[in-house]
C-alpha cells in the first residue's frame, strides 16, 4: 500500500501532468478518441519505463474524460462519444450565459466521481485479483468470452454486425505463431508478420488514420469558442446544491457500469441522463439547460473509466479500447497484468492507482483555469492538424517492432478503418477481439487438453459454467428475438 | 431489394470462406491435443454463420419502409489521395529514411487537406519535422530508419 507514493515521485508527476495535458487535449479534439491516442504515444512512454509509462497512459485516458465536457458545453461539438449527452443541457447553458458554471460543474463532477471510483477500484481491484487466482483456462476462456458476447450486445451498433467484428478481430490475432505449438499461420511467407500482426500499428490505424481519412473527406470550418473568464467560473449556491444528487447517482452507476465490457464510459453517461430524467427534482428542465444533465453524465463517464480498471489491472482482461492498449503498453513493458500483477509488479499496481488521485486533482486545476486554452484547441484547422497525427501513427507502427512492415498494417489498418466507417462498422470491437484472441484460443485449447479432449471441461466448474451461460443467453436471446419479429411481421 | 447490410454480409462471408480455405492447410489434430488449425476452423465458421445472421436479418420485411442509407457522405478523391500517399511513404521508408519521407508525406497531407500556398505547407512539414528530430530521435533515442 505504500506503493502508492510511487505515484508522487517527480519523474511519475512530470508523467502523470503529462498524460492528463495530453488527455485533455485529446478529449477537446473530436475525432482521436484516447484509445488513437494512447498508441500514439506508447513509444515514448515505453521509454519511460514501467511506472511512469503507464501512469502517462492511464493519464491520458481519464484526462480524455474531462476534455471531452469542453467543446460540449463551449461549442456544442463533443470532443468525446462520452461527452455527447453533457452538450444537450451544457450548450444550453453555455447559451444563457452560464457556461462558466457549467464548466465547473463538469469538472467538480468529473473529480469527484473519479477520486471516489479510485478508492473503490483501491479496494475492489487487490479482492479481484485474489479471487482470480483461482481461476484456469475454462474460466478464462468463460469470462473472455462473455465480455466479447456483452461487447457487441451493448455497442450500440446492429449485433450481428458487431459480433462480426469482433470475429475479424480474433481472426486477425491468429496471424504469427500459435499460442501453444508455436506454428506459423496466415503470414504468407512474409518475415514481418511472423510475430502477429502488431496492435499499435492496428490500433494507429484503425483510430488515427482512419480519423485523418475521414476529415479528409468532410472538411469542416473550425468552430468558433466562446470566451470564459476565470472569474465566471462560479457556479451560484443552488446550482452546487442541485448538482450534488446526480453527481452522486452518476458516480455508482458509472462505476457499475465501467465493471460491463462496452463503451462502458458513453453507456454510462447516457444512463446517468435517462435517470435523471425519471428521478431528479427538475426534471422537467433537462434538455433546456439543466446543471443535472451536465453533472450526472459527467460523473458517471468519468467513473466509468475508473471502473474498467478493474478488470484490467486484476484479472489481465480488457473491455474497452483504451484499456486494451494499455494492456498492449504493460505487455511492451514486461508487465502482465492479472492476478499476480500486484505480487510481482506491486510499485506498478500501487503507483498507476495512486497516480489516479494525483491526476484528479491535476485535472480539476488545471482544467478551470486553462478551459479557455483548452477550448481554442478545437479550433485548430484540420489541414494543421492531421498531417502531425498521420506521422505521428507512423511512428508509433514504425517504433512497436522496429519494422517497416507494421508501417505497412497501418496503413491497410487505416484504410480498412475508413472504409468501416462509411459502412458504419465500429472499429471497437475489433481492436478487442484482436487483443482478447490469444487469451480465448490459448485457454481454449488449455482447457481442452486439461480435460483430455473432453468438453465438458469447459463448463465443468461453478464460474466458468454460470459465464458461459450468461454468454449464451446474450447471444441467442437477441436472435431469437429478431427472427420472432421477422416471422411475426405481416406479409 | 438489397441493403447496404446485405452487401456487408457478403463481404464478410466471403472474409470467412477466404479464411477458412487457408486454415484448410493447418493440422487439427485431435481434442485433447488440438492443432494449430482448431481454433481459426472455428473462427472462421463462426465468422460464416454471424454473416448468414446479418444477410438474413437484414432483408427488409415486405412492406416495411425502406432502409435508412449508409451515412457515407459525399464521394471525394481526397482520401484516396492520402491513403495513396501513405503508401508511398511507407515503401520510401527504407531508402529515404523516416524523417525526410515524413516531410514529403506532411508536404503533400497539408496540400490535399486545403492548406493554401506553398509556404505554409513547408513551414508545418518542416517544423514537424524537426520536432520528429529533436523529441524521438535526439530527445527519447527511438532508432528510426
Amino acid at each position: 500500500m505504500s506503493d502508492l507514493f510511487v505515484s508522487l515521485t517527480p519523474a511519475n508527476l512530470l508523467a502523470c501532468l503529462v498524460g492528463t495535458v495530453l488527455g485533455t487535449i485529446v478529449g477537446v479534439l473530436p475525432g482521436l478518441g484516447p484509445a488513437g491516442a494512447m498508441a500514439l504515444v506508447l513509444p515514448v512512454t515505453i521509454k519511460l519505463g514501467p511506472t511512469a509509462g503507464l501512469i502517462m497512459l492511464a493519464g491520458i485516458y481519464y484526462g480524455a474524460m474531462y476534455g471531452g465536457s469542453t467543446t460540449s458545453i463551449l461549442v456544442n461539438v463533443p470532443g468525446e462519444a462520452a461527452s455527447v449527452v453533457t452538450a444537450i443541457d451544457g450548450y444550453r447553458l453555455a447559451r444563457r450565459g452560464r457556461a462558466g458554471a457549467a464548466l465547473a460543474i463538469a469538472a467538480i463532477a468529473s473529480f469527484v466521481a473519479g477520486t471516489v471510483s479510485v478508492v473503490a477500484l483501491q479496494v475492489a481491484a487487490p479482492r479481484v485479483a485474489r479471487l482470480a487466482l483461482a481461476f484456469g483456462p475454462a474460466e478464462y476462456f468463460a469470462f473472455a468470452l462473455l465480455g466479447l458476447v456483452l461487447l457487441s450486445n451493448l455497442s450500440g451498433e446492429s449485433r450481428p454486425k458487431s459480433l462480426a467484428m469482433v470475429l475479424v478481430g480474433v481472426m486477425l490475432s491468429t496471424v504469427g505463431m500459435d499460442p501453444l505449438g508455436g506454428a506459423v499461420r496466415f503470414t504468407f511467407d512474409v518475415a514481418g508478420a511472423q510475430a502477429g500482426l502488431s496492435f499499435v500499428a492496428v490500433t494507429a490505424g484503425l483510430f488515427g488514420v482512419a480519423e485523418v481519412l475521414a476529415a479528409a473527406a468532410r472538411p469542416e470550418p473550425a468552430p468558433a469558442v466562446q470566451g470564459v473568464r476565470f472569474r465566471e467560473l462560479y457556479p451560484s449556491r443552488e446550482e452546487l446544491r442541485r448538482a450534488v444528487p446526480p453527481m452522486l447517482r452518476g458516480t455508482v452507476l458509472g462505476f457499475l457500469i465501467g465493471l460491463v465490457p462496452g463503451p462502458a464510459a458513453t453507456i454510462a453517461s447516457f444512463v446517468s441522463y435517462g435517470v435523471e430524467r425519471r428521478v431528479s427534482r427538475y426534471r422537467h428542465e433537462l434538455g433546456t439547460g439543466a446543471i443535472e444533465g451536465v453533472a450526472g453524465p459527467e460523473a458517471a463517464n468519468n467513473a466509468a473509466a475508473g471502473g474498467g480498471m478493474i478488470p484490467l489491472l486484476s484479472l489481465g482482461l480488457p473491455f474497452t479500447p483504451s484499456t486494451a492498449v494499455l494492456l498492449s503498453g504493460m505487455l511492451l513493458m514486461n508487465v502482465t497484468p492479472g492476478p499476480f500483477l500486484l505480487r510481482d509488479h506491486p510499485q506498478v499496481f500501487w503507483g498507476v492507482i495512486g497516480s489516479f488521485y494525483v491526476g484528479n486533482v491535476m485535472l480539476l486545476l488545471l482544467n478551470l483555469p486553462l478551459v479557455g486554452l483548452f477550448a481554442r484547441v478545437a479550433t485548430i484547422p484540420g489541414p494543421w492538424l492531421m498531417p502531425g497525427i498521420l506521422i505521428l501513427c507512423a511512428l508509433a507502427a514504425y517504433a512497436d517492432n522496429n519494422n517497416v512492415f507494421d508501417v505497412w498494417v497501418m496503413v491497410g489498418a487505416g484504410v480498412a478503418g475508413y472504409a468501416m466507417r462509411r459502412l458504419g462498422l465500429s472499429p471497437a470491437p475489433l481492436v478487442l477481439g484482436l487483443v482478447l484472441g490469444p487469451l480465448l484460443e490459448r485457454s481454449l485449447l488449455q482447457a481442452l487438453t486439461i480435460g483430455r479432449g473432453d468438453v465438458r471441461e469447459l463448463w465443468a466448474s461453478g464460474p466458468a459454467a454460470v459465464m458461459l451461460a450468461a454468454a449464451a443467453l446474450a447471444l441467442v436471446a437477441p436472435l431469437v428475438g429478431a427472427l420472432g419479429r421477422r416471422v411475426r411481421a405481416p406479409a | 431489394m438489397a441493403t447496404p447490410d446485405r452487401g456487408i454480409a457478403l463481404g464478410l462471408g466471403a472474409v470467412a470462406l477466404a479464411y477458412l480455405a487457408v486454415a484448410r492447410r493447418y493440422p487439427l489434430d485431435t481434442l485433447s491435443a488440438p492443432g494449430p488449425g482448431a481454433f481459426p476452423l472455428a473462427t472462421g465458421a463462426a465468422l460464416f454463420l454471424v454473416a448468414a445472421w446479418l444477410f438474413v436479418t437484414a432483408r427488409p420485411a415486405p412492406g416495411a419502409a425502406a432502409p435508412t442509407p449508409m451515412a457515407v457522405g459525399t464521394w471525394s478523391r481526397v482520401p484516396v489521395l492520402l491513403a495513396l500517399a501513405l503508401g508511398l511513404h511507407a515503401a520510401a521508408l527504407p531508402w529515404l529514411g523516416f524523417i525526410p519521407a515524413s516531410f514529403l508525406l506532411v508536404l503533400a497531407a497539408a496540400r490535399l487537406m486545403g492548406l493554401s500556398g506553398l509556404w505554409r505547407p513547408l513551414a508545418l512539414a518542416a517544423g514537424l519535422a524537426l520536432v520528429m528530430r529533436l523529441v524521438f530521435v535526439s530527445g527519447l533515442g527511438v532508432p528510426l530508419p
